[in-house]
């Protein structure tokens, strides 16, 4: 394939990640122009544009399910999707962070989550797998810069590096199965590998082989067992924004890459499904259990989001239309509440009560409409109805069901009532327990109360209206199978 | 042919004893120096392979630039020894030899396997193959999109560095500098 | 000519090093070094199946890999940089602050 059919029609396909590099641009800028009272203006363009940019993308760049930029991408639904997603994450990243220390005035920590969303959109549209490697490493190395971005604090530097470590190290492996699967198919484009693995050419241990290499670069970036040991302490050590936005957004973008490498690219699935299988069952039972005894309130959602990486993986082993709907739309879902979360972890972190659940504390007297908020999105991740949490699993659980996994559905259905439990013990602290004495309500600035009311709406949106969502998710799906 | 497969098995002898000498040295400078060594040794394979660009780009990009950075850092910050050279986590011991086995046992089994696709073509011979001109057309041509990609990546890794490296303008710098001291 | 399996088995054993440098070394560094060794192994397989089918796409993989791993080894050894100005020390083990 070639760039010689050009078509201007292609530049507008990439206009979102056209506009965010400039957004980047403006905001460097300004974050020298602009006055040292003032610099809250920089997390405030930041997710503004980010909105505009999704307005924009929905308006001019429908996918039209064609590969373009010579074969390098694939401007279809799915990617559609997903590309939205994450430019909706980053702007609320950045909305979530204007008020927080050591990010908050800083233009390149602002520019530094665009590049990151920009390699997240990329990994979504990537369809060769030199353009996958580079966009998993786009994404990876301003995910590592934001992870220890408070350099200053030894927590976040150190998070910085574990993050670090592990994923330069698991793309390595990832990109060993990628030479694998050139050498043992002669091609890049995922499409022609898919084509060649048809005809049955190539041996069945390859196949396995890379797949296995392929899945440790992607389970990283999903934060499955056996690949989530650096998830707790990077989301404990990392500023809590870019906690919510790497166990939010770039969870996502993994389980775009998951949907292209295995189902556009390796079609031979009899070999690699069952290890995803497992590997989904255990990611959802082992996350929930290791939540259960966590006193810290982001080393329990970095456990329960290995847990909800759990539950996507259980739609995608299905392998069919329904199976990647439900993916697509659980990420969403998923996406949206703990956004919410984090927002209100950032909120109280940011009042001095800390990151440990005793700190939330009789919540509910001293701050209610925050109480509300976190109640919506924790019921929402224990999949409570009619929140946007119950239908995500549903469709997940349903999928799985129609696959004939009706034992994977079981264990999904068991691990969501543990789920439940460690969930209620946060609310039963937030609504129950009695505020410590002098707990002062906790200041919510406006661009806050603004992000969480989106978030919250989102989320009874998404529950009480769920079937249009569903469908969107479900012409994606159709378009990759 | 002969004379080919000895230069080949003498320069993959050297490859990884340097590989090793990487893994075991407990001097990280030293370390270092044999990951040169094995780079070197590459390239020359690269050549043999009929990449002559990338053979090139290796030795700068690999062995000039990057194991420099690599040294440059061991000796600002004296990382070259080791408190515990020999101590490991207990769990990551056998994990690693299982895996290793693994990784060979493919190995010996993709080499026992004697078809590949096709046979290979002899292009090392063929002069415009690898050459810089047929890759500067590849990449501006079919790879074009991925190569403007490459500039945000080295664009925000970038931003990065200077990010993290920056010494904190309020505190001043001589701040900063104390701390390395003391470290 | 050298078959391309010689090659394969090559980059297989040096990948297998690298493993075994990432999972046991405890000095970040080194760690680090062994990941750059990771990378090199899987671009000499790219070189040797791109001279198999004769075809340039796998030289132009290494190029983009080379590329990453420059970008990838500054902001790694930035990290170390900071980390080591905090704390004096880049045995991963002695990184305890957070628990494994």
């Amino acid at each position: 394939m070639s760039i010689a059919n050009f078509h201007p029609n292609d530049l507008l396909a990439i206009l979102p990640e056209l506009a965010l590099v400039v957004l980047a641009g403006v905001i460097m800028t300004m974050d020298i122009v602009l006055a040292e009272n003032r610099k809250r203006l920089l997390g405030l363009t930041t997710a503004v544009g980010s909105f505009v940019i999704i307005a924009a993308a929905v308006i001019f760049s429908q996918p039209n399910g064609e590969l373009i930029w010579g074969g390098m991408i694939s401007n279809d639904m799915v990617a559609f999707i997903f590309r939205l997603v994450f430019i909706f994450a980053g702007g609320i990243t950045a909305l979530l962070s204007v008020d927080v220390k050591g990010v908050a005035h800083k233009g390149d920590y602002y520019a530094i989550i665009l590049g990151a969303v920009v390699g997240m959109c990329f990994m979504a549209l990537a369809a060769d797998i030199i353009m996958l490697y580079l966009a998993v490493e786009t994404t990876g190395i301003a995910g590592y810069v934001l992870a220890g971005y408070v350099h200053r604090s030894s927590r976040s530097a150190e998070a910085g590096l574990k993050y670090f470590l592990f994923g330069a190290a698991t793309s390595a492996v990832m990109l060993y199965g990628l030479s694998l699967v050139y050498g043992f198919t002669g091609e890049t484009n995922l499409t022609a590998i898919a084509s060649v693995l048809a005809s049955g050419k190539v041996g069945i241990s390859v196949i396995l082989a890379s797949a296995i290499l392929i899945l440790v670069g992607v389970g990283f970036k999903i934060a499955i067992v056996p690949f989530h040991f650096w998830a707790p302490d990077v989301y404990e050590g990392a500023p809590t924004p870019v906690t919510g936005f790497i166990s939010t957004a770039a969870k996502t973008a993994g389980f775009a890459v998951l949907i292209r490498v295995f189902i556009t690219g390796l079609t031979a699935s009899e070999y690699w499904l069952p290890i995803l299988v497992a590997l989904a069952a255990l990611t959802m039972t082992i996350g929930n259990l290791l939540a259960l005894a966590q006193k810290n309130i982001k080393r329990l959602l970095a456990y329960s989001s290995i847990a909800h990486a759990g539950y996507a993986l259980v739609a995608f082993v299905a392998l069919s239309e329904l199976g990647v709907a439900a993916t697509v739309f659980y990420l969403m879902v998923y996406v949206i509440t703990n956004l919410a979360a984090f927002g209100v972890v950032i909120l109280v972190s940011r009042s001095g009560a800390g990151e440990e659940i005793a700190g939330y504390a009789g919540m509910s007297r001293r701050s209610p409409y925050l109480a509300l908020a976190m109640l919506v999105a924790f019921l929402s991740l224990a999949g409570m109805p009619p929140l946007a949490g119950f239908f995500g699993k549903f469709y997940v659980f349903a999928a799985a069901m129609k696959a004939g996994l009706v034992w994977l559905a079981l264990v999904g259905v068991l691990n969501a009532i543990i789920g439940l439990y460690y969930y209620l013990v946060v609310l039963k602290v937030v609504y129950v327990s009695p505020p410590q004495e002098g707990a002062l309500a906790i200041e919510v600035p406006r661009a806050y109360s603004f992000a969480l009311v989106i978030l919250s709406v989102g989320i009874v949106l998404l529950g009480t209206a769920a079937s249009p969502w569903f469908e969107w998710a479900l012409s994606a799906a159709q378009g990759i199978f | 042919m002969t004379a080919e497969l000895i230069i080949f098995v003498l320069l993959a002898v050297i490859a990884v004893a340097a590989a090793l000498g990487m893994l075991l040295s407990s001097n990280a400078i030293y370390s270092a120096l044999f990951l040169v060594v094995n780079f070197g040794v590459v390239a020359t394979f690269y050549l043999l392979l009929g990449a002559p660009f990338i053979a090139m780009v290796q030795v700068t990009v690999y062995a000039g630039a990057i194991m420099v950075l690599f040294l440059f850092v061991i000796m600002l910050l004296g990382a070259e020894r080791l408190r515990h050279p020999n101590q490991v986590l207990s769990w990551q011991q056998p994990l690693a030899v299982v895996l290793v086995m693994a990784l060979l046992g493919f190995a010996g089994y993709v080499v026992s396997m004697q078809g590949l696709a096709s046979p290979p073509v002899d292009v090392a011979n063929t002069v415009s193959y690898g050459s810089p001109a047929a890759i500067g057309e590849l990449l501006f041509r079919e790879y074009l999109f991925p190569f403007e990609a490459t500039s945000l990546l080295l664009l925000s890794a970038m931003v990065g560095v200077v990010v993290l490296t920056a010494v904190d303008a309020r505190r001043g710098v001589s701040r900063g500098v104390s701390r390395d001291r003391r470290s | 000519m050298i078959p391309t399996t010689y090659y394969l088995a090559l980059s297989a054993i040096l990948f297998s090093i690298g493993v075994i440098g990432v999972l046991v070394r405890r000095n970040a560094i080194v760690i680090f070094m062994s990941i750059e060794l990771m990378l090199n192994s899987a671009n000499l397989a790219f070189v040797a199946f791109a001279r198999e089918f004769g075809t340039l796409d796998g030289q132009l993989m290494v190029f983009f890999v080379m590329t990453v791993a420059a970008a990838e080894v500054a902001v790694g050894l930035a990290l170390i940089v900071a980390i080591f100005r905090s704390k004096a020390s880049i045995d991963v083990d002695a990184v305890n602050l957070l628990k494994g």
